[in-house]
């Protein structure tokens, strides 16, 4: 009887503890099915279909892939190609920009000179603020009329010419998203060891040579995580070039990326053309996706 | 050595000092010339101390209830932010649990496989994510600025990271007490995960507050759109004519996560050791 009565206790516990960590979890496993997963396949799927966003969506196979790939005389392959010229050139110029300016500070505070802390405070602040704003202040800080520039005698319209809007996208952007990656190198070379220096110090080392034999090497894996998430991040890039570089009142911004070619397909005024827009994320979905993995194995080959 | 080191130091500071005060031009530059009357601004030049403070900006701003209803979008933001906050915290700090201190079958397999998949850049499930939207009639509304996002495991990673730091002598010696699964929980774990919450917590509040492209795609009704949406409006409606508004709009938007910095900087400037589990 005693034992029996332990048995089924033993047993009701073994099925409670196997439904106990749904409790945890489960709610979070619920919304990730269907916000996260479900919305992935879906996009795979309406990709290769045509459909406007309202009617049924009708299968077309890889017809919408070949069409933006391929046909060089439509207006999606032109579009795609122009959003993607301007996307990788986004890449190229804000990515090694933004690697070395926030290692740039990182290194230089973290000799904790006076005022540091307040420094950087400073640095990090514009990362808190939403791109619109941060567009709506340097759009008009550039005004060639009243901004900042008229001082230096600038005539030109920075935001919507060759090749200042460029500089002025990267410089926006870095000014808001560098302290991200600072914080990420600070608290890197806050765990370096002291006695390394000290003994480098010993040695005779220089400033230059401690950075370059003992602080880069040690931060090397949130070196390469940080160029993982930033060109990851860069393709995405939507919100600079659509605030800063507007053309007039309410017009078209004057670099177009990726992003917004997409969503101008699929969600702009006119019909909409969703099944062309989802192959086009899907593509540059993929890229982005392969670049990282490959940046990642490249990371963890040298471990 | 010493005193080349002092002077190295007096060097770094004089630099780092002078890039700051260029850093914050364009805050400060905006804050002032929002209280600039538009001739000012129009008429005497790139300047910051306005010759003759108004609030004329503000009050314009502010008073249009009509194609720009500021108050009503800073009120949407606020509503938003806030639930997705305390919903992110809640949900985090069960599900991190589940994932670091409960054993069960696959627990770590099934976790990967979520990091896995939300690898996927996010640009492919917007259009999906907004035919689910139409389905659920969220088009337009609060939940779909709450809901979705709620979904996303990386604040689950940095929690559970946090609390596979905690040695599991805690737990064991807490359940011989005779303590639940959720007295520990409760009593024992979600004390200790304060630090990287209040990281979850205050990200989660300013990754929600600044969100432009989901809210632009998402609401096209201007009285229910949250303010970030809205400023992109504002933009293209008044921004190439009349700046005093705008910039007083602008200023208005970041006046919430700015105060935030104001009291919480040591959380978002540790985030890193913090959420790794390194204390100090």
């Amino acid at each position: 009887m005693v034992t029996d009565n332990k048995k089924s206790g033993r047993r009701s516990g073994k099925a409670r503890g196997r439904l106990l960590p749904l409790v945890f979890i489960g709610p979070h496993l619920i919304l990730f099915s269907v916000f996260v997963l479900f919305p992935i396949l879906y996009g795979l799927v309406i990709s290769f279909t045509k459909w406007d966003l309202i009617g049924t969506p009708e299968w077309v196979g890889l017809a919408n892939y070949k069409e933006i790939l391929f046909n060089m005389e439509s207006t999606y392959h032109k579009d795609f190609v122009a959003g993607l010229k301007n996307t990788v050139m986004f890449v190229a110029l804000n990515v090694p920009v933004s690697i070395l300016v926030p290692l740039g500070f990182a290194l230089l505070l973290h000799i904790k000179a006076k005022g540091s802390k307040v420094f950087q405070s400073v640095y990090y602040l514009p990362t808190l603020f939403s791109i619109s704003a941060v567009g709506i202040m340097w759009m008009q800080m550039l005004n060639k009329r009243f901004g900042l520039v008229s001082i230096f005698g600038i005539k030109k319209a920075l935001t919507i010419t060759n090749p200042w809007m460029w500089i002025m996208l990267i410089i926006m952007s870095v000014w808001w998203t560098m302290g991200t990656n600072m914080v990420i190198y600070q608290a890197a070379l806050g765990g370096v060891s002291k006695d390394l220096y000290e003994s480098a110090a010993l040695d005779g080392a220089s400033g230059f040579q401690k950075i370059r034999y003992i602080a880069l090497p040690s931060i090397r894996f949130q070196l390469l995580y940080t160029l993982v998430i930033t060109v990851a991040g860069s393709f995405n890039v939507y919100g600079q070039p659509l605030m800063l570089t507007q053309q007039g009142t309410g017009g078209a911004p004057k670099i177009t990326v990726l992003i917004m070619t997409i969503t101008n397909l699929a969600f702009g005024s006119g019909q909409s053309i969703a099944g062309m827009a989802s192959a086009m994320a899907v593509i540059l979905g993929v890229f982005i996706l392969v670049v990282s993995l490959i940046q990642f194995r490249l990371t963890t080959k040298e471990d | 050595m010493r005193r080349r080191e002092r002077v190295m130091k007096a060097m770094v500071s004089l630099w780092t000092g002078i890039v700051a005060i260029i850093w914050i031009v364009p805050v400060v530059w905006a804050f002032f010339t929002s209280f600039k009357t538009e001739t000012e601004i129009k008429t005497k030049g790139f300047g910051f101390l306005p010759k003759e403070w108004t609030f004329e900006n503000y009050i314009n701003i502010l008073g249009n209830t009509d194609n720009a209803p500021i108050i009503r979008w800073f009120g949407n933001s606020m509503v938003i932010s806030v639930t997705v906050t305390v919903l992110a915290v809640i949900l985090v700090s069960l599900t991190a649990y589940g994932y670091s201190r409960l054993d069960f079958k696959y627990r770590d397999t099934l976790f990967y496989m979520l990091m896995g998949i939300s690898l996927f850049p996010n640009i492919i499930n917007i259009i999906p994510l907004y035919q689910m939207m139409t389905w659920l009639k969220w088009v337009n509304t609060n939940m779909a600025m709450i809901v979705p996002g709620l979904g996303a495991v990386t604040n689950i990673f940095l929690v559970r990271q946090f609390s596979l730091s905690i040695p599991r002598e805690f737990d064991e010696a807490a359940k011989i007490d005779g303590a639940g699964e959720f007295a520990v929980f409760f009593r024992i774990i979600l004390p200790m995960l304060k630090p990287v919450l209040t990281v979850v917590a205050l990200f989660s509040f300013t990754g929600s507050w600044n969100d432009f492209l989901w809210p632009t795609i998402v609401f096209n009704d201007v009285e229910k759109m949250p303010l970030t949406a809205g400023l992109k409006l504002l933009n293209g409606a008044y921004g190439g004519f009349q700046l005093g508004p705008i910039l007083a709009a602008a200023c208005i938007a970041i006046f919430p996560t700015f105060v935030l910095y104001l009291f919480a900087q040591k959380y978002f400037l540790q985030s890193m050791s913090l959420s790794s589990g390194i204390k100090g």
